[in-house]
């Protein structure tokens, strides 16, 4: 299988075109290539694509979000039960805390992680600490990512490292985005990692994870 | 000069008598009269009893009459959660079913909602300071109102699936801010902010922008000039740069930098026009006195030979801030003269 059979599919992932997306996905999938393939040469390869094109100036939650509905109707196509076997890069546990009920940036990073090969855990907004602290401790992801439009996040995200330190659990990386939180530091917030964009996030992981397959 | 004088002089790039500054204080005005931000902006004689007593005691140029983001929204009939000391959040989206933008009807803003109240509050701060203080009203931004009645991953994505219903929804849109606006202005404002923060290049790219919002905002613009506002003014936070050449075609005369642009950048981009900002809001809550004085000193500074500047925020000085990082700001620009 070359890359050149799977251009066309990446060209329409990165252009947000749902419909062609689907088209060439079932193409690839009746010319034999194996779903696992389609993901990581077709899907994991647009993402990168889309992280070239959004530099800091240049990013834009429409173009992410038409992106990631393409690349998320590819996947429902590919593992049509929602058993996400490609999700073999690590868990990653996402929340909005108590407070804040704006969740698209958090949303956003959800679609580029299960396109990139991470399997999420999506605790939602408005997320109490206690109830973030019982997934940790329950999933042990390779990272947590907090997302905070708004600035009485902040107080609540500088508690998450020591309150899981305080409760003697596995304490993960924390990562942090969104636009009350870009504006603080990782030092001020007590977390290792402040993103200005989703794919920061990305290529802070696969840094963690050294982007390898856990298989 | 008293605080009008002095702003129209920045405006026509002539010399005030010191730098007008405007701190964009909304729920904070409340915050520091003790009341919680969740009573400041459902009152508008609450609003505006706090808005003359920050004025007040600090000194600078402008009250503002700004409730929150969803007001518009919660006219149109979405239903808003209120929570003590927090600006409301989004509890029902008025448009649940793309299939009712052909049955909306346009909220009155004499009897919708908290558009009442907003008025109300203007009536009170026009009252209160004449042509001395600039008072200042809002509308938000046709695509952001868009974005509160629908919810913004639907209203993107419609714009992209449905380009013909969304520009319906944003004419629709237009209509609210247009009637909204001009109530305002002839309850006293005078002028409408119009603050559109869905515009920003961090949400739609800047096509998206030049074809699709710049001729609402255009519309906009226009009318509030003819009805009488002194100024438009334009408040599109985040990183603008990439949008800041279309400003000129839509007729702003104020345009509003968030701590993404640099002085530097806004003023070769726009060099006619009027620039206000643009101190981070989180420095607010976090810095001391000492590093607000500093850093309005160096906006001082960058803008002394060029003029046509009100030094401000980027974007909202936050409700949790300290009161006292707001006499800095408003001491810099005194003590300079």
């Amino acid at each position: 299988m070359t890359a050149k059979m799977m251009e066309p599919l990446v060209e329409a992932i990165v252009i947000g075109d749902c419909t062609q997306s689907l088209d060439l996905a079932r193409n690839l999938c009746d010319t034999g290539i194996s779903a696992k393939e389609i993901v990581v040469n077709g899907i994991e390869v647009a993402m990168a694509q889309l992280d070239e094109k959004c530099t800091m100036e240049q990013f834009n939650l429409l173009e992410i979000m038409l992106t990631g509905r393409a690349a998320m109707e590819v996947m429902k196509y590919l593992f049509p039960s929602g058993e996400m076997v490609t999700a073999r890069k690590g868990t990653i546990v996402l929340a909005v805390l108590e407070g804040d009920v704006h969740d698209i940036g958090k949303n956003i990073l959800k679609m580029i992680l299960i396109a990139n090969g991470y399997q999420v855990v999506d605790c939602g907004k408005n997320c109490p600490i206690e109830r973030l602290l019982d997934v940790i401790e329950k999933e042990k992801p390779l990272a947590i990512g907090l997302s905070g439009l708004i600035f009485p996040v902040i107080p609540m995200v500088k508690q998450v490292k020591e309150q899981m330190q305080a409760r003697g659990i596995y304490v993960p990386k924390i990562m942090v985005g969104g636009a009350a939180l870009k504006q603080s530091s990782m030092e001020n917030l007590n977390v290792d990692f402040l993103a200005e964009t989703a794919f920061d996030s990305v290529n802070y992981l696969e840094q963690l994870s050294g982007g390898e397959s856990n298989e | 000069m008293n605080s009008l004088e002095r702003i129209s002089a920045v405006l026509k790039f002539e010399t005030p008598d010191r730098v007008p500054v405007i701190p964009q204080i909304f729920g904070l005005a409340g915050v520091m009269a003790r009341i919680p931000v969740d009573e400041y902006v459902r009152d508008g004689f609450i609003l505006a009893e706090c808005q003359i007593k920050a004025v007040k005691k600090y000194g600078y140029d402008a009250v503002f009459s700004v409730m929150d983001t969803s007001l518009e929204a919660e006219a149109v009939g979405a239903i808003l959660e209120y929570k003590k000391d927090m600006y409301p959040t989004m509890k029902t989206y008025a448009i649940p079913d793309t299939g009712m933008i052909d049955h909306l009807v346009l909220p009155d803003p004499n009897e919708a909602g908290r558009m009442p109240e907003m008025l109300k509050a203007l009536k009170i701060l026009r009252s209160e300071f004449g042509d001395e203080h600039l008072v200042v009203g809002c509308v938000m931004g046709p695509l952001t109102i868009a974005t509160q009645l629908l919810g913004m991953e639907k209203a993107l994505y419609l714009a992209i699936d449905e380009p013909g219903v969304f520009i319906k929804l944003l004419d629709f849109c237009t209509e609210i801010a247009i009637e909204f606006g001009l109530a305002q202005i002839h309850a006293g404002a005078h002028l409408p902010l119009v603050f559109d923060p869905s515009a920003s290049p961090a949400v739609v790219p800047p096509q998206f922008f030049r074809e699709i919002e710049l001729p609402q905002l255009q519309k906009l613009c226009k009318t509030f000039a003819e009805a009488g506002s002194i100024a438009n003014w334009l408040h599109i936070a985040g990183p603008s740069a990439s949008i800041l050449p279309f400003y000129p075609s839509i007729g702003v005369d104020i345009v509003n930098i968030d701590y993404y642009v640099t002085p530097q950048q806004a003023a070769e981009m726009l060099p006619d026009m009027c620039l206000d900002g643009n101190i981070k809001s989180l420095s607010f809550i976090e810095d001391r006195p000492e590093e607000i004085a500093a850093k309005s000193s160096e906006l001082l500074d960058s803008f002394e030979s060029r003029g046509g500047f009100i030094l401000s925020s980027g974007c909202e000085i936050p409700p949790q801030s300290r009161p006292e990082n707001i006499a800095a700001m408003v001491n810099a620009t005194k003590e300079r003269g």
